[in-house]
């Protein structure tokens, strides 16, 4: 009865991923944070007792999934698994014990048997829980330097031991946060999304047994990891590189940072990523523990397979990963992670940079990248403060067969878009926002164009004080095979004066007044291809869509428009002809 | 008791229920005719009235559910719209806030949804005001008159205007909507703040952008349908069912076209409320399955749950997001959609794994039992190979063919996967199964819903052939086949009550809420209810609902406030209410301060509902027509099962388990340990073998 199994098989597969579905919309509905609840930083899943992830929600962050996963093996080696009880549940955020950095705070909890066997399995629960001390209020710690001023470090410890509450780890972490109500709450609801998805998998270990349900997960780990290596299997057997450079880490202002790789694909359905060569870790917070570097790696790789693989342990088996120790990508202690997009982001794009060399038909061009700035105040005769921590997309390079969207989260944060709309942030914030558009000409020229980076100005009605974090400052995403770079992002502030200050990638305790106005520009993505070559038409329907302007039209793409905006066909031939 | 006419119009039939003067029940199904449904909703009515002997003069109601709307946004066939924003903003519909989720977060070629206004239509207006409602920048006439001129030049058909925080002071879009009105006369004009006016730009534009883009295909559709209908009699006015279950007039679904955006979805789930209410069950759970889709929903104490966010064209919902389409704010009835349906596909994955649906064979080329060129095994074709489908004449001309769902199934899943074919077909069966419990679980298990307390109601071509082993999943003891089970939908149809649904933006601290200026904003919600209504001086009845959360918390839940003048007592004990109900749902105790965000009404104009003939039971055990071969896996293998005509069946009929029951559109599948009675309306009951007591038909 080989169908049976199979049908069996599919419920118990449905029935985990539910589990971490389920565990991350209770999360999600009760925590306290606006950032959490528009759907980012976040994430659930089903782990087993060798710290195999064996299910995860599927609105989660990847980068946070693959955090659960090495804070797992973490919580093992100091927490052995016999001595743990039913109704622990535990808590960390140390970055160099799978975590992230100090806002991000993981919890997991053990299930066990009816038969109080176990653990076999965990669930796991991760978000960016409100303020937890440190140097910068929020954890936007843009300007840290070490992990110290990023907040405060939680090593693997019980928040409740056989169900009852560890008082005294509970209070420390009240008594270091700036907003001990939120964050408790936070932390509350991460214990109850775990309990929901350790209740969801006890039952399912009662109803198909100890035995039972781990030849189910084998065998979903099992199928997942064939369909990698069978996609994998489709590249070129070769060795391929890529590398990219960072901007600045916001410390040592004039020094770039660089990321690379070598790709090796066997052909046996297996990849090798090694990243020796890259640069030793940063002084600044741009630094990407462990978790972080391999979850970049995951989400890039799997970018060019089917995207219906599961995800699962079975994704990860298939990879070999050589994170040299002390570089970006795998900092000593105590290096500043809080601001690792830049370095994951960076990796992912020196990986897409090899694998559009193994696959052109699959080519992508690079990104822009994340702008994420916090805002704090106290309102003119308000006791208590405000504090809102935002972000702004920049555009997605141009791909193999088309153009990039403009301002997307698609190559960031997993895929997700968490921009605040405006009419929720002028009720709750001191500020009135006065546009939000996309920047023209900022798309890299290309035969496919890149997409548009965003320009969003922020008029302050109160003082505030500004955090940012930012990079495709100075260096905008470059093209590919021909295509040219997106446009450079920015962060700026005309001053009620009428002066204007120009920001650094990242800097933190900038003051802004009343009437003073925020510019935050994203940068647009790379272009892919020869621009000469792109279909004049398309050239014209950018310039009347106000993607492209009539001169760039003329001198990065070589098409005349007429005044009614038609393309000029001779002179369009002739211009192009001319280069 | 007057005559009543409903008529559903679905992607593949057309299905239409008369109610006479005396309670008869009198059906008709036809096929749909896609190019103008109209023609297939004459047909259909003309049938139904000749089997009931009728004239189409006695109609005193009609009630119309269409997927209309759905069908303008999905093919992109609405109106010539112009997009009307607040300075700095004209990008807002463009840059979107599509969720990517699931297997979609690694698709980098994934194309943005892209909203159905031409760029060079979108126009931004100098005016501004704030979060309070604060003007901050004059609406100048001068710019107006500026801004309608080069609107005019476009020659639009519609016109949506949304300004930010127009929720919270509407003047500046109703100054500008009415200059449109003015220079465009005919123009459609849609307000965002009389569509639908809460926070949030973004989806209040969509709101607004879709409800332009439908509006003039709607009026025009039922300006249309109401001439055809005067044609053969029909001289009553026409009624729409809306997404949340309620009925509207066709004037004022014209005016809000996206009211009726999941019209039929709303008519299944009517149908289910109404089929437990003449059983005397409040809490029915309604499972309605055809040809590509299974939808599932909670009806509980009569009423179906509702929710306030829709997507046009998303994928099927996961948990509770989706993560693409055009954002629809409008009260849905909280259906849980996935794609499994009769004609839902199965095929091999590339790692070896058997996967059904969502992808569907469709009308065209339908299953490959169909013989008409399908060649990709479907759930029917499984069906029919296990025996739960009578090969032969299905109806409209349709014969099933064994041999070719069997080829079918051999080539693309036996095969591959080594089993034989009754093992594939099984397989398909169960896994579709599978799938449809993951959808009831949505709406129950995942809502903190126990199943086991409902009944289940199933119907819709598939959905009694699926019914039994659903219910067995959950533990679920009294499943009911309604009678015409095959056009339940159009049953829910009149079933439904003339209703609206009224909401107004004001966002105020709990604790220093004023309870007059509270009462002033239902009493004004009540009074635009009643235009709305149209409904003179009928009676009315009406339930308030505030919207609250506690501050810094994005997720509301909806908590009920007494009727009349409201007192602070009043205002406490909906805050109570808040933090019991915020418990409930997430575990958690916050007793933190409250925020009120909207007030929500809603009117309903009772109508009386058509009660079916009642036969008095008379227990007997009926004889089978025949048997067949079934494959059930309590027995392993095909063995012959009892077959029953369902129109020969009178009240009372007890039959054996297992046995097959042939409806006229419709097939019920009873597998072993399950006993089925005929109640007094012809309704089957279905209830496990020892638990089947005779006098289930209660009220």
């Amino acid at each position: 009865m080989e169908a049976v199994d199979a049908v069996t098989a599919e419920v118990v597969r449905n029935a985990l991923s539910m589990a971490a579905q389920e565990g991350g919309i209770v999360v999600v509905k009760a925590s306290h944070s606006t950032f959490i609840q528009e759907g980012a930083d976040s994430s659930a899943a089903v782990l087993d007792a060798r710290a195999r992830l064996v299910a995860q929600s599927t609105a989660t962050t990847l980068m946070h999934a693959a955090s659960l996963r090495e804070s797992l093996r973490a919580l093992l080696v100091e927490i052995p698994l016999d001595t743990m009880h039913p109704g622990d549940v535990f808590a960390q955020n140390d970055p160099f014990k799978g975590g992230i950095h100090a806002n991000d705070v993981a919890v997991l909890r053990p299930v066990f048997a009816g038969d109080g066997s176990g653990p076999h399995y965990f669930a796991g629960t991760i978000i960016h829980v409100a303020d937890l001390g440190g140097g910068y209020a929020g954890g936007v710690a843009a300007t840290a330097q070490d992990m110290f001023a990023e907040g405060m470090n939680l090593p693997p410890v019980h928040l409740y031991r056989a169900g009852e509450p560890e008082a005294v780890v509970w209070k420390i972490i009240e008594n270091n946060s700036r907003t001990p109500e939120k964050v408790i709450g936070d932390i509350r609801a991460l214990v109850s999304g775990a309990n929901v998805i350790a209740r969801r998998v006890g039952e399912l270990v009662e109803r198909y047994g100890i035995v039972g349900l781990a030849e189910h997960v084998e065998g979903y780990l099992t199928y997942t990891e064939s369909r990698m290596r069978e996609e994998l299997r489709r590249f070129p057997a070769g060795t391929y590189h890529g590398g990219f450079t960072i901007d600045s880490d916001g410390i040592e202002a004039d020094k770039t940072h660089d990321v690379r790789v070598t790709v090796t694909l066997p052909g046996d359905g297996s990849i090798h990523l090694d990243f020796t060569g890259t640069d030793a870790q940063a002084k600044g917070a741009i630094n990407a523990s462990y978790s972080q570097a391999l979850s970049g790696v995951l989400f890039a790789v799997r970018c060019f397979l089917d995207p219906s693989i599961p995800m699962n342990e079975g994704c990860y088996t298939p990879l070999g990963v050589t994170f040299p120790r002390g570089s970006l990508v795998n900092p000593h202690p105590p290096a500043a992670c809080g601001g690792r997009i830049v370095v994951v982001t960076a990796a992912m794009e020196a990986i897409v940079e090899a694998l559009s060399a193994a696959r052109p038909d699959m080519a992508l061009a690079s990104s822009g990248i994340v702008h994420l700035y916090a805002m704090s105040g106290v309102r003119t005769g308000a006791t208590s403060p405000w504090l809102v921590m935002a972000m702004d997309f920049g555009g997605l390079g141009a791909r193999a067969t088309c153009d990039g969207p403009d301002a997307t989260g698609a190559f960031v944060l997993g895929g997700r878009t968490a921009v605040l709309q405006v009419e929720p942030y002028e009720a709750q914030y001191p500020v009135m926002i006065e546009h939000t558009r996309p920047r023209i000409d900022s798309g890299g020229p290309g035969e496919q164009r890149g997409g548009l980076g965003i320009d969003t100005a922020i008029r302050l009605v109160d003082a505030a004080e500004l955090v940012v974090r930012g990079d495709r400052m100075v260096l905008p995403p470059p093209g590919r095979a021909g295509g040219e770079s997106g446009g450079a992002g920015f962060w700026r502030i005309e001053r009620a004066g009428g002066h204007v200050d120009e920001l650094a990638h990242r800097q933190s305790h900038v003051r802004l007044g009343a009437g003073d106005v925020f510019h935050i520009g994203t940068s647009g993505g790379g272009g892919l291809g020869d621009p000469f070559a792109r279909d004049p038409e398309a050239v014209a329907r950018d310039v009347r869509e106000r993607r492209v302007s009539r001169t760039a039209a003329r001198d990065a793409y070589g098409v005349v428009l007429d005044y009614e905006g038609v393309v000029d066909s001779p002179a369009t031939v002739q211009l192009r002809g001319a280069r | 008791m007057k005559v009543t006419v409903g008529v559903d119009v679905g992607g593949t039939f057309t299905d239409v229920v008369l109610v006479d003067s005396a309670g008869a029940i009198h059906a008709s199904k036809v096929v749909t005719t896609p190019g103008d449904p109209r023609e297939g909703v004459r047909r259909g009515v003309e049938v139904a009235l000749a089997a009931a002997g009728l004239a189409g003069g006695v109609v005193e109601r009609f009630v119309h559910g269409t997927t209309l709307a759905t069908n303008v946004l999905l093919e992109r066939a609405g109106a010539r719209t112009a997009f009307v924003t607040t300075q700095g903003f004209g990008d807002l519909l463009r840059l979107g806030r599509a969720m990517r989720v699931g297997e979609a977060r690694y698709d980098l070629l994934f194309a943005p949804s892209v909203p159905p206004v031409d760029d060079a239509m979108t126009f931004e207006v100098r005016e501004r005001c704030t979060a309070t409602g604060a003007v901050h920048a004059a609406l100048e006439p001068d710019h107006i008159d500026e801004v309608v001129a080069g609107i005019v030049a476009c020659k639009p058909e519609a016109v949506a205007i949304c300004f930010l925080h127009a929720y919270a002071n509407p003047a500046h879009e109703h100054a500008f909507a009415d200059a449109c009105r003015v220079a465009m006369p005919g123009v459609f004009v849609v307000s965002s703040a009389d569509t639908w006016p809460e926070m949030r730009e973004y989806e209040r534009a969509t709101t607004a952008l879709a409800c332009a883009y439908v509006g003039p295909v709607m009026a025009s559709y039922l300006e249309g349908l109401q001439v055809m209908l005067r044609d053969i009699g029909v001289v009553c006015p026409v009624q729409i069912m809306d997404s949340s279950g309620g009925v509207l007039s066709a004037a004022l679904a014209a005016r809000r076209p996206v009211a009726t955006i999941e019209s039929g979805g709303a008519a299944g789930v009517m149908a289910a409320g109404f089929v437990g209410r003449l059983l005397g069950e409040r809490d029915v759970l309604s499972f309605d399955m055809g040809g590509t889709t299974a939808k599932t929903a909670v009806v509980r104490g009569g009423e179906p749950t509702l929710t306030f966010d829709f997507r046009v064209g998303g994928h099927a919902s996961t948990g509770d997001r989706r993560d693409d389409g055009l954002v629809v704010k409008t009260p849905v009835v909280d259906l849980a959609e996935i794609g499994a349906g009769g004609g839902s596909l199965a095929w091999v994955d590339r790692g070896g794994a058997l996967q059904v649906g969502p992808r569907s064979a469709g009308a065209v080329p339908g299953p490959a039992c169909y013989g008409r060129g399908g060649t990709q095994p479907t759930v029917t074709d499984a069906n029919l190979v296990l025996g739960y489908l009578r090969a032969g004449e299905l109806s409209d001309g349709v014969v099933l063919s064994t041999e070719l769902a069997a080829a079918a199934i051999d080539e693309h899943v036996a095969g591959p996967l080594g089993l034989a074919t009754v093992d594939a077909a099984r397989a398909m069966h169960d896994i579709v199964n599978n799938n449809m419990v993951a959808a009831i679980r949505m709406v129950t298990i995942q809502r903190g819903i126990d199943p086991r307390d409902f009944v289940l109601v199933g119907f819709g071509g598939a959905g009694p052939i699926h019914l039994v082993r659903l219910a067995e999943a959950f533990g679920i003891a009294r499943v009911v086949v309604p009678w015409a089970a095959g056009v339940a939908s159009a049953l829910g149809l009149v079933a439904a009550d003339p209703s609206v649904i009224e909401i107004h933006a004001h966002l105020v601290a709990a604790d220093s809420a004023d309870p007059e200026r509270l009462t002033e904003i239902f009493d004004g919600l009540a009074a635009r209810a009643v235009v709305s209504l149209d409904a003179g001086a009928a009676h009315i009845t009406m339930q308030r609902v505030i919207e609250a959360r506690y501050p810094g918390q994005v997720h509301q839940l909806a908590v009920e406030v007494p009727a009349g003048v409201l007192t602070r007592a009043d205002i406490d004990a909906a805050v109570a209410r808040f933090h019991a109900r915020y418990l409930e749902t997430y575990g958690i105790d916050m007793r933190a301060p409250v925020q009120f965000v909207t007030y929500r009404l809603r009117a309903v104009v009772p109508v009386d509902k058509p009660e079916p003939l009642r036969d008095r039971p008379a227990p007997y055990g009926p004889s089978p027509v025949g048997t067949r071969d079934v494959f059930f896996v309590e027995n392993g293998q095909h063995r012959p099962v009892s077959q029953y005509r369902w129109e020969n069946l009178r009240p009372g009929a007890s039959i054996a388990h297992p046995a097959i029951i042939e409806g006229a559109a419709t097939s019920i599948v009873v597998p072993p340990g399950w006993a089925v009675m005929l109640d007094t309306m012809r309704n089957v009951l279905i209830s496990p073998l020892p638990a089947c007591t005779p006098d289930s038909d209660r009220r």
